[in-house]
């Protein structure tokens, strides 16, 4: 049986395994006893990889099948600062797990969304997070966070996503949420408004953010970035999710 | 010439049933899908009979006791009891008996028709949808008509056959009494089974696994779905066969006991039930779905055109002969109020109008506010309905009396006049479940998005077909009611005693507060019960996902029977306490406190009755709405704080809407049938 290594997020960790992405999502999600864990997001890592920062030789060899032979479905190599010490050209697919263990398996693009203006909020997903509203772009805002810090604020990798803000983008103060699931709606539109008046680019939305956030809230897709490199993974649109992955769409918006 | 109408009716009555057994089996014909659609169908199938089997044995036991105390009691002459004079005549208990017995075979055959055509539709309605909206509309609709034609002609056919074979109005009393007994079992049993199964299914499901509706992985799924049709398709037919048989018993009981009106006016409710199913026939020929494809609109033309075809026939039939034209205006009064109130109800239910809004918009301060908010738009709702049920009983009391009949027998005749229609109505009602099961069936086989998405489009019209079908019924039943509270001082009045009913009589007033008290009660026990059920399967539910680990990773199948048996058995074991306070609280109140009181009681049980029936479904559809708006997109949709306590107040009303509300106007017809029945012994022995 093949062994795969797997980046998971949440948690922070890097896992071998010998389940299919698919297989490695149910089982992350719902567990084997019960239900143990909730959303997931992963990525694949190129099974050759291998680093001075993690014994990734020996968790391989320790992921052999059960004795009734039954895959192994993960050991734990490392958990904590795992994603600064992965570099961005080893990794695969970036899978997107519902909580009931339905798995959408996202492709890199060279091709960067359209960069507009306005609000935008983002959701940070590893190493921390928090939800930050910012007049930055995400290329700017990744920028500002890895490459050229101007704050004391610095990560050395990045996992994020902008989410969407719908008519709060423009209108803070009136604007329809619409289908937006935002907690303390009240806050947020005095932070959007204050990125409006005021003379900062970032400001903090909730320093709690749970993990685990509304994937239909994600406006185009997810930048994965070091000090070295960035990649891009598009998120399909609402309309061919709906489409072409009916069960993992309706799963995802429980 | 009666005899003439009774033979027409009959002949009115086989036809209905006769275009029934053809839609059953041109719906049988349709393409049943593929082998695992199919496979899903049988399982919602087998569960569906094994509850019903279930169910019927337990009614057949409850029939047969009670046959036998009413052949016994009927067996005596109870004027003569009530003069204290014993005299037997065997033959009466007899003919009561089997009259009994028949309305519970014609109203239990009239809901398993309904269910064994939904439990085929369903599948076939979800595989239509592949090709087409309209076909698949078409295919529900046809197989709800299954349920709407054969329920009008069993119990036109029923009613007929015995007075024509008597010729005794109170013997169709035994028939009514007969169907509303089964009628309550059925509509109360089935609301506690499909109320526990959705909410269990859905409690664990979604908000402790996270599944979506009808995932297969649930095991309460199956259950979820057979509830569906024990509840909405056999319960609510049995509870509108219930109200159909007993407004028209009610009138021919006030025709019978009124001097002033000839046998003539005993038929005539007959007459128009027949005209009825003559129109509903016509009606149901103009239920199509234009090129907008809305189905909605459709049903909706149904239930107007058949109104319109029906007044038409009632115009003529009174014009071409001798009937009083305050027949007319007593119908037209029934028939115009009742299709009002069904629309107004959907006010307070639908999307796009101001109480499911608000109550939406609100949703995101918390699920205390949405509970807050819900209600008192439910209490609100109550209005509209109860002002058309005061002015349809001033209107038809006043009409009828101008015109030389009595204002009373008028009153019975707007009840007929409103539920004459029946065939129409039940047939869009029966549509809902079908289409509901339908969606149900493509999501567990895993058929395509569009199917899931026509189907969608399907369910929620059948959402609004429901809530007019409540609305409608619910003031059905106030008015036959109301008929049947007159035709019991008319029963007590013939064995010649006094009947006071002046609230100023203590006793009186006393039999008004325990009247009062029971539909409450009959509520909170029938939602106790789903509470304590879904309890039960909550744990089988978490059981099984502990013990099978496969079952969410989709490896392993669920044991979708262990939670089928588990949610009929809870609810034919809760129905030992309701059906008490149904048919043994009204004897005990007459035994004990005499025939005074048990008028009290009605007209207390009456009023709280309606207003509760109609605050329940009323709120428990808003509920609903409000939720499912929500999750359209507005206020955060789905996820957001607004959602969260948007499926608390669904939860809450789930309940309401499809276990007590419904079930509390066949309460307060058995309440009544059971006095009128018992009239002239209470009259004789009482203690007070």
């Amino acid at each position: 049986m093949t062994v795969h290594l797997y980046l998971s997020l949440i948690p922070e960790a890097l896992i071998a395994s010998m389940l299919t992405p698919e297989e490695f999502g149910s089982y992350y999600a719902v567990g084997t006893k019960k239900k143990t864990a909730g959303q997931a997001i992963f990525l694949e890592v190129d099974p050759d990889f291998d680093s001075q920062y993690f014994r990734i030789k020996e968790g391989v060899s320790r992921c052999v099948p059960h004795e009734d032979g039954t895959p192994k479905a993960s050991i734990y190599i490392s958990v904590y600062r795992v994603l600064e010490h992965v570099p961005i050209d080893v990794l695969g697919k970036f899978y997107l797990v519902t909580q009931d263990g339905r798995t959408l398996g996202l492709d890199k693009s060279e091709q960067i969304p359209e960069l507009d203006g306005g609000s935008h909020l983002y959701k940070e997903i590893a190493p921390v997070t928090p939800l930050v509203a910012s007049r930055l772009n995400p290329l700017e805002f990744y920028d500002l966070i890895v490459k050229n810090p101007t704050s004391l604020v610095t990560l050395p990798a990045i996992i994020f996503t902008e989410l969407r803000l719908g008519e709060l983008a423009d209108n803070p103060e009136m604007g329809e949420v619409g289908d937006l699931p935002y907690s303390n709606l009240d806050h947020l539109r005095e932070v959007l408004k204050d990125l409006k008046t005021k003379a900062v680019a970032t400001k903090m939305v909730d320093r709690g953010s749970p993990a685990s956030f509304a994937y239909r809230t994600v406006k185009n897709g997810f930048f994965v970035g070091n000090q070295s490199a960035m990649a891009y993974y598009p998120m399909p649109s609402l309309q061919e999710l709906r489409e072409n992955n009916y069960r993992w769409w309706r799963s995802a918006n429980m | 010439m009666n005899q003439v109408w009774l033979y027409i009716s009959i002949f009115a009555s086989l036809i209905s049933i006769g275009v029934a057994l053809y839609l059953f089996f041109w719906v049988k014909r349709q393409d049943p899908g593929t082998e695992k659609a199919q496979e899903v169908a049988s399982w919602i199938r087998e569960g569906a009979r094994t509850y019903l089997k279930r169910l019927y044995i337990a009614l057949t036991i409850v029939a047969l006791i009670l046959a036998f105390i009413i052949g016994v009691v009927f067996s005596f002459d109870l004027t003569e009891v009530a003069l204290g004079n014993v005299e037997i005549t065997p033959s009466n208990g007899i003919q009561m008996a089997l009259a009994f017995i028949g309305g519970s075979i014609c109203s239990a055959l009239a809901g398993y028709m309904g269910m064994s055509i939904a439990v085929e539709a369903n599948v076939r309605t979800a595989t239509a949808a592949k090709d087409s909206l309209n076909k698949a509309f078409k295919l529900s609709f046809y197989a709800g008509s299954v349920m709407g034609l054969a329920m009008v002609g069993l119990a036109v056919i029923g009613m007929s056959i015995i007075f024509l074979l008597t010729e005794s109005a109170d013997a169709v009393l035994g028939f009514s009494f007969g169907a509303s007994a089964l009628a309550l079992l059925a509509k109360a049993g089935g609301g506690i089974y499909t109320k526990t199964a959705d909410i269990a299914a859905d409690l664990v499901g979604k908000v402790e696994v996270g599944i979506p509706e009808d995932d297969p992985r649930n095991p309460a799924v199956v259950a979820d779905n057979v509830g569906d049709n024990v509840g909405d398709v056999a319960g609510m037919g049995a509870d509108i066969f219930d109200s159909y048989v007993a407004s028209t018993v009610a009138v021919m009981l006030l025709g019978a006991a009124s001097s002033a009106l000839t046998t003539q006016y005993v038929v005539l409710p007959l007459i128009l039930c027949t005209l009825g199913i003559i129109a509903s026939l016509l009606g149901i020929q103009f239920v199509r779905v234009g090129k907008d494809g809305k189905p909605g609109p459709a049903l909706n033309f149904g239930t107007v055109i058949t109104t319109v075809f029906f007044s038409v026939m009632v115009v003529a039939l009174v014009l071409l002969t001798d009937i009083n034209i305050g027949i007319l205006w007593s119908t037209l009064t029934g028939l115009i109020t009742g299709v009002i109130i069904g629309f107004t109800s959907d006010y307070f239910t639908s999307e796009d109008r101001k109480p499911v809004y608000e109550t939406a918009r609100v949703s995101d301060s918390g699920a205390a506010i949405n509970i807050i908010t819900g209600y008192s738009y439910g209490l609100v709702s109550i209005v509209p309905s109860v002002i058309g049920i005061a002015v349809a009983t001033l209107l038809s009391y006043f009409l009828a009396q101008s015109s030389g009949l009595p204002g009373i027998y008028g009153i019975g005749i707007s009840a007929v006049g409103m539920l004459s229609i029946s065939g129409m109505i039940v047939s869009a009602d029966a549509y809902g479940p079908i289409v509901d099961n339908a969606r149900g069936i493509a999501e567990m086989a895993g058929m395509e998005h569009s199917v899931i998405e026509t189907t969608d489009t399907l369910d929620a019209a059948g959402n609004t077909a429901k809530a007019i079908t409540k609305g409608f019924s619910i003031s059905a039943a106030a008015l036959t009611v109301l008929a049947l509270f007159a035709a019991y001082a008319e029963v007590v009045q013939a064995t010649g005693a006094e009947i006071n009913m002046s609230l100023r009589d203590p006793i009186v007033i006393a039999g008004v507060f325990l009247g009062a008290m029971t539909p409450p009660l009959f509520s909170a026990l029938t939602m106790l019960s789903v509470t304590h059920n879904a309890f039960d399967m909550i744990e089988e539910i978490r059981r099984q996902f502990r013990e099978k680990p496969g079952i969410l990773a989709g490896t392993e199948k669920p044991d979708y029977d262990t939670c089928v048996g588990l949610a009929a058995q809870g609810a034919l074991t809760s129905l030992v306490l309701p059906a008490f306070l149904a048919v043994g609280l009204p004897l005990l109140i007459g035994f004990i406190l005499g025939p005074n009181a048990l008028g009290g009681f009605l007209g207390g049980a009456i009023f709280t009755g309606v207003i509760f029936a109609l605050l329940m479904a009323n709120a428990g559809g808003l509920w609903d709405n409000a939720k499912k708006f929500i999750e359209t997109g507005q206020f955060g949709g789905v996820g957001s704080d607004a959602h969260k306590a948007g499926v608390v107040g669904d939860t809450v009303g789930d309940p309401f809407k499809d276990t007590a509300g419904p079930s509390l106007n066949t309460l307060i017809t058995v309440m009544s049938l059971v006095s009128s029945l018992f009239a002239p012994i209470i009259a004789a022995f009482h203690l007070f």
